[in-house]
């Protein structure tokens, strides 16, 4: 019966059980052997991504809190996906830098995806408040987990407290959103009659989840993050728990019928229009270009949200699809970001240049995800972009899609101000560049999904019409 | 009396906005985060006045939360203090560009 009860769950118990096997495992390994560690993690996500396809985890949960339907397979699946990419990454920098603490990294990680993987499908808002938690709470200690670094720690505060006070923000909200409907069940506090309160308790659960996302103007944690922590860390948290939000927005906004979204709509294209002003713009004058993908990825929300606020099942398959395009372009230029950085995180342009003739690999690799983050055809983020515009365009959102469409090609002066870098300048440092396996594994994986996703879009989209079509 | 009490809590919740927008020290912030916490059980265990006790326990699980939150945080001001000798979090700018 018990569990009968938990099934629908039987991914996010992997999960805990192999971050308490891990935990038990640590005590046991001597010093010198806890890479093993990284293997075990990678293998705990992937048993819980097989479990996703391999397993029936369809129906409610724990009371009716949860329920595993296509939308909440397709969120978990970029969790554990891009938590596998961030861990590739985390092997090697683990092993020389933390060599005695990996077991406690990867088991942050862990239970960060748990929080994550449990939010995709959360119906409840005691669920959603303990979920976002979960996911939050373990990052702001992987963020400072360099702990005698002066970057990290200060990246790693910045980041914690954002987050703190976001969560603040977004307890106060929910609270509100208790006040007004008597209920934590989030379909029965869509259906509950419209009063101030609710319009307030939305608005403060929307700005506190703001903060996570990196939505401006709650982004200012985004670069500075970026750009102090470990760099296999960046890959996790500029990917994971963005998506994470965007799945605990999409629960909450458009449960049962809608009408929260209804009324925050105008709000959310405001938040939508202001998010891609900043993160392009500001990302004009970095050096840095964790920096600048940071500003970039601030302006990449500003369209999800954009296809969130349609909130037709069009502009929610289109943004899903933009999601998974997201996963892979994003992790794949984090990662060649923490393969070309010096020991001391320098990565100012000039230590792309000239990167052809020091790895043609990395540089091409570089090449491609910076061609997707920009939007050029036969890369998925063409598809991505040209996807969610048409959908916005059908809902009535014209305007939005032409000005966001204009300020985008702003974003095509940096990417392409560091291609410039890396195959017209010479390089100022000399010698190849040696990248662990697990990066170049991770980078081939990425390359692999941008590319093959830009070619043969048709059946992703389906998958993501289909995780939509569970809405509405 | 549910009103009353929803205003202590704004009122609670909007000296923590200010203490964390002004304050320097990074303890200061972090009991300014935990003025909005309470602003928020407050307000919960006030609703359930209506509602019965599910915003009791629902208080007890964002009291739970803030904890584990609070503790992180110290933890994180440790680290700053040992590698920077202060908690003042204007000074810990070296990040800005």
């Amino acid at each position: 019966m018990m569990v009968d009860l938990l099934a629908p769950l039987a991914a996010d118990a992997i999960l805990v059980i192999g971050a308490l096997s891990l935990l038990l495992v640590d005590l046991i390994l001597p010093p010198g052997e806890k890479r093993i560690l990284g293997y075990g993690t990678i293998g705990v996500l992937l048993a819980a991504l097989i479990s996703t396809f391999a397993l029936d985890l369809s129906g409610e949960a724990v009371g009716g809190a949860y329920e595993g339907d296509a939308l909440a397979l397709f969120f978990k699946r970029g969790f554990y996906v891009s938590a596998i990419l961030a861990s590739l990454a985390s092997l090697d920098f683990g092993a020389k830098i933390w060599p005695r603490r990996q077991g406690e990294y990867f088991q942050l990680l862990l239970y960060s995806v748990l929080g994550m993987s449990l939010l995709a499908g959360v119906r409840d808002l005691l669920l959603l408040a303990v979920a976002f938690e979960l996911m939050g709470v373990p990052l702001y200690a992987m963020a400072a987990f360099s702990r005698k670094d002066k970057l990290a720690v200060e990246g790693g505060l910045k980041l914690y407290l954002t987050g703190a006070v976001s969560s603040a923000v977004t307890l106060y909200g929910m609270s509100m959103l208790f006040g007004a409907s008597g209920s934590t069940n989030l379909a029965e506090i869509a259906s509950a009659p419209s009063s101030p309160m609710l319009a307030m308790g939305v608005a403060l659960t929307l700005a506190g989840m703001g903060f996570k996302l990196g939505v401006a103007p709650f982004h200012m944690w985004v670069p500075d993050t970026y750009r102090g922590s470990p760099p296999p860390f960046v890959v996790l948290v500029a990917v994971a728990p963005k998506i994470a939000g965007i799945a605990a927005l999409t629960r909450l906004l458009l449960a049962g019928d809608g009408a929260l979204l209804d009324s925050v709509s105008e709000l959310l294209l405001l938040l939508a229009w202001f998010t891609v002003i900043v993160g392009n713009v500001m990302a004009l004058p970095q050096d840095s270009v964790r920096r600048l993908l940071g500003f970039s990825g601030v302006g990449h929300m500003g369209l999800l949200l954009l296809g969130l606020t349609t909130g037709t099942a069009e502009g929610i398959a289109a943004m899903l699809f933009y999601v998974a395009g997201y996963i892979f372009t994003t992790a794949g230029a984090l990662l060649v970001l923490s393969a070309v950085a010096d020991e001391d995180g320098n990565d100012g342009l000039a230590r792309f240049a000239g990167l052809s003739q020091r790895s043609g690999f990395l540089a091409f690799a570089m090449l491609v995800f910076l061609l997707s983050l920009g939007g050029i055809p036969f890369v998925v983020g063409f598809w991505a972009k040209l996807y969610l515009f048409l959908a916005a365009w059908g809902a009535g959102y014209q305007l939005s899609v032409l000005f966001i469409a204009l300020v985008g090609v702003i974003g095509l002066y940096y990417y392409l101000r560091v291609s410039r870098a890396m195959y017209m300048t010479e390089p100022t440092v000399e010698g190849p560049i040696s990248v662990d396996l697990g990066t170049q594994l991770a980078i081939a994986l990425c390359l692999v999904f941008v590319v093959g996703m830009g070619l043969v879009p048709q059946p992703f989209v389906a998958v993501a019409e289909t995780a939509a079509s569970v809405l509405r | 009396m549910t009103h009353m009490v929803l205003t202590v809590a704004a009122i609670l919740f909007a000296l923590g906005i200010y203490g964390v927008t002004t304050r320097k020290n990074a303890i200061g912030i972090l009991v300014s985060v935990e003025l909005m916490a309470n602003a928020v059980n407050l307000n919960l265990v006030a609703f359930s006045q209506h509602w019965g006790a599910t915003g009791q326990s629902f208080a007890l699980f964002a009291i739970a939360l803030t904890v584990a939150e609070v503790v992180v945080g110290l933890a994180l001001v440790v680290l700053l203090y040992r590698t920077r000798k202060n908690v003042n979090i204007d000074l810990a700018s070296d990040l800005r560009s």
